[in-house]
């Protein structure tokens, strides 16, 4: 975990990471949300829909944020105050992912700071983007 | 741009953050005045108005802010 503070952040700094969404994930999605829509649980459904298979949860796909700046950027002293995630291509059971994220504003009158989130698929297509404003706790 | 005019502006940035077009401000308004005026509507408030008008607050500033018309009176000396 990284342990940023608000005056050591600046204007373009980066972070990135790997995760892939299994089987299971997906389980313990549809179990935590209660969302059982057959485009994320019934395969069949989802190909006919004209998916290649089940489609991971929008948001699923969009925790990995959490895991952005939670962990990374700026990790420990932080709460996420807004997110707003478009969602551009789906994402399937088993991609390799990397979610990225750059500090693109940073205000001493508020002590936040915006990340801009990005996450590509093994094939290097954005599968979606984000806008996440990120207030500090107190040390 | 005079401080009616800046009111005015900062109004529509009230109505816009809290969803509320029937929502009047005056210069005497504080927090306590609108419902649902809490510190994170506070940094969404600072930091819509600094987009506005192009400037920035600085954190005393914003400390200090006792109402809307002490934020104006900051804006005028910034634009």
């Amino acid at each position: 975990m990284n342990h940023y503070t608000f005056e050591e952040i600046e204007i373009g700094i980066s972070s990135s990471f790997d995760s892939v969404i299994t089987e299971e994930d997906m389980k313990l999605f549809a179990d935590l949300s209660g969302d059982l829509n057959p485009m994320h649980v019934d395969a069949d459904y989802a190909k006919s829909k004209g998916y290649k298979d089940k489609v991971v949860y929008g948001m699923l796909a969009s925790s990995l944020y959490s895991t952005l700046v939670g962990m990374y950027l700026p990790g420990e002293r932080c709460l996420i105050n807004n997110c707003e995630v478009d969602y551009r291509k789906p994402v399937y059971v088993g991609d390799s992912l990397t979610v990225m994220g750059e500090v693109t504003d940073k205000r001493n009158s508020t002590r936040r700071i915006k990340v801009k989130g990005k996450t590509i698929n093994q094939n290097g297509v954005i599968v979606n983007t984000s806008e996440i404003t990120i207030s500090f706790t107190g040390d | 741009m005079s401080k009616e005019e800046v009111l005015s502006k900062v109004n529509e940035i009230f109505t816009d953050a809290f969803d509320r077009e029937d929502l009047v401000i005056g210069f005497e308004t504080t927090a306590s005045d609108v419902e649902g005026w809490d510190s994170l509507m506070q940094m969404n408030l600072i930091e819509m108005i600094e987009d506005e008008f192009g400037m920035r607050f600085d954190m005393d500033e914003v400390v200090g802010m006792e109402n809307v018309g002490s934020m104006i009176d900051i804006i005028i000396t910034r634009i």
